[in-house]
């Protein structure tokens, strides 16, 4: 039977040609839009860990303390060497965010200075992100403050100028001055009149010796959400080593990019279910007119003793199997497709108005085997709903009167 | 004992307000291993009755038995149970599936019927041969003359080892001589294997080598001849 429908579907090859055609195409573009969708997703994920990384590791308690002095983590040399033993390769980052004041002459602006590691590999997916004018922050360098260009407008200083930095209620000096070394145009524009970055020890001299408030592991290399199982396993291990601390993944720490990731899914499935509907009917068109053009066959089949129940599979296969060999031709094309995009690219000319929706400009395209399976799964299922009311007429018919039949 | 037992059969046809009577009260007995025509002129109704007789379709009035039971009241599924098990046809036009070669028409019944492939093919071979058309077994309907589809349309009914035949104007698209060898190959079927033939025509050329021959005219049986074996 499979080898019967099978040909009867090449009977009209340019017309079977068509429809299979359709099919491939709606299965090929869901899978692109699915990988798209998933680029989007990467994108927000890869902006939130490039900047924040994959793994945290907190004070306990942290969310609920508003006290400078409990948010910290002390004998931050230990808990880094706990951290880095565990991290799978990771780039353990100590960040020690301190609440300040930056002064240049008579101009201020209360933020939270940022003091922190920078691995080389973090450094260069930052600084691959936001472009910088000057030099960035070396290790343990004391004296030099990196600032947003909106913030240095705002305090009126360039490259070389001085600010002052009061830290009060903190545990260090209280007090320091730096030199702005470079200018960040940061990508999100909102964040430029935040961004005043220091090194790690730079911070601690500042505001609390020996102690961060958090650490993050970052995996500059992990770009897609499908490639991060590490995060999971790596706070798994941690978890129990550090009983005093808090430790996350970046699902609980951002649990509303989780949510808006798990909302892509059903928006991209009811937005191709409209093209499905599309190829659909053209695929019933195909079916309907080889029905009408083998009435007199059916006729046949029927007088030789086919069931009307059989005879309705076998137009349900030729159906079926025309949307499979499009699917799995548009699943192929479409996995390419995403293939190829999935090293990366941009829109240029959009940069800054994508990152203002807090992603990362850099698209990452990726599409799961689950998607994928889906959007075949759709196809198949439009074969058999396509092939029900030709299949159900062809079953009715009468096998003498099927054989009078003239198309 | 007779293999059909026909008792007032009628058939009428209803298109909009016009009522056509194909059969007026049929009455025909088959007893099994007969070599039997059906003859008349064009609209006698021929071809209704061995489409009654093999259930693809129903009777206005009258029965229908085929070896003691009564087929002409069957649901859908049970006379297509009944064509699949019982009967073979034979089809003016041939009726060949296209995209399948002479050897998978030959096999389709017995593949509906559930057969494994080898068994099938096997069967299917043998029949091809029975006709003379297993060095053509491979070719597609399109590739074969039109008595040599019409052979391979035997082949497909003999395959199945149907209780009777029945064959609609099986010669009608055929030259003289083919059809008229056609109708000797039938008969030496019927000879060697004993199956049972009821075919229809026109034809009074086509008469001399059957047993019986029931004539039809205006939807009635107007005279019966039985002949002596040849």
């Amino acid at each position: 039977m499979l080898a019967l429908a099978w040909r009867n579907l090449w009977r009209q090859r340019r017309r079977s040609l068509t429809a299979l055609g359709a099919v491939a195409l709606v299965v090929a573009f869901s899978v692109v839009y699915y990988g798209i969708g998933g680029a989007a997703g990467n994108s927000m994920y890869s902006q939130l860990t490039g900047s924040s990384g994959q793994v945290q590791v907190h004070a306990a308690g942290y969310r609920d303390t508003r006290d400078f002095s409990a948010g910290l983590i002390r004998d931050a040399g230990g808990v880094r060497a706990t951290i880095a033993a565990h991290a799978r390769g990771g780039q353990v980052v100590g960040v020690l965010d301190v609440p300040a004041l930056l002064i240049h002459g008579d101009r201020s602006r209360a933020l939270a200075l940022d003091g922190r590691d920078w691995p080389a590999p973090v450094r260069r997916d930052y600084l691959q992100g936001n472009r910088l004018e000057g030099r960035f922050l070396t290790a343990d360098d004391g004296e030099s403050v990196v600032l947003g260009r909106s913030l240095a407008r705002a305090l009126d200083v360039g490259i070389g100028d001085q600010v002052q930095v009061y830290a009060p209620g903190t545990e260090g000096f209280g007090a320091a001055s730096f030199t702005v070394s470079g200018l960040l145009d940061v990508a999100d524009p909102a964040a430029q009149a935040r961004t005043a970055l220091v090194s790690l020890s730079a911070a601690q001299a500042l505001a609390a010796p020996d102690a961060v408030t958090r650490f993050e592991i970052h995996y500059p290399d992990i770009k897609r959400v499908v490639d991060d199982g590490v995060s999971t396993r790596v706070a798994g291990a941690l978890t129990p080593l550090l009983p005093r601390l808090q430790v996350e993944t970046w699902r609980q720490v951002s649990p509303g990019l989780v949510k808006l990731l798990h909302a892509f899914g059903p928006m991209l499935a009811v937005i191709t279910l409209i093209f499905y509907v599309l190829a659909g009917l053209l695929v019933v068109n195909t079916i309907y007119l080889g029905l009408i053009e083998r009435v007199r066959e059916f006729g046949v089949l029927v007088s030789l003793g086919m069931t009307g129940r059989r005879l309705m599979g076998l137009i349900t296969l030729e159906s079926v199997l025309l949307c499979a060999t499009g699917a799995a031709a548009g699943a192929l094309v479409g996995t390419g497709a995403v293939a190829w995009l999935g090293r990366g690219f941009t829109i240029p000319g959009f940069q800054q108005y994508i990152a203002s929706f807090g992603m990362d400009p850099m698209f990452y395209p990726s599409v799961g085997t689950g998607q994928v399976a889906q959007a075949v799964a759709f196809a198949l299922a439009t074969g058999v709903l396509a092939a029900l009311w030709p299949a159900s007429l062809a079953a009715r018919l009468q096998p003498a009167e099927a054989m009078r039949f003239a198309a | 004992m007779s293999l059909y037992d026909i008792r007032g059969l009628e058939k009428t046809y209803r298109t909009g307000e016009v009522q056509t009577h194909a059969l007026r009260g049929v009455d025909l007995s088959v007893a099994a291993g007969e070599f039997t025509a059906v003859a008349g002129p064009s609209g006698s109704g021929k071809s209704t009755l061995l489409h009654l007789m093999g259930v693809l379709d129903t009777p206005s009035a009258g029965e229908v038995m085929l070896d003691g039971r009564r087929i002409d009241t069957l649901d859908r599924r049970s006379a297509a149970r009944m064509r699949l098990d019982n009967l073979g046809f034979v089809f003016q036009a041939y009726n060949l599936i296209p995209v399948l070669t002479a050897l998978e028409n030959a096999a389709f019944v017995l593949e509906l019927r559930g057969l494994g492939r080898r068994d099938r093919e096997a069967r299917a071979m043998r029949a091809l041969g029975d006709l003379g058309m297993a060095a053509l077994a491979a070719r597609r309907p399109n590739q074969l003359s039109g008595g040599q589809q019409q052979r391979v349309a035997v082949a497909r009914a003999l395959a199945a080892e149907p209780k009777i035949i029945l064959a609609d104007e099986p010669t009608a698209n055929l030259d003289g001589d083919t059809g008229h060898a056609l109708i000797e190959l039938m008969r030496h079927l019927n000879r060697e294997h004993g199956v049972t033939f009821v075919f229809s025509t026109h034809d009074p050329r086509l008469l001399d080598s059957v047993d019986r021959i029931v004539r039809l005219e205006d939807g009635r049986v107007t005279g019966e001849e039985t002949r002596p074996a040849a």
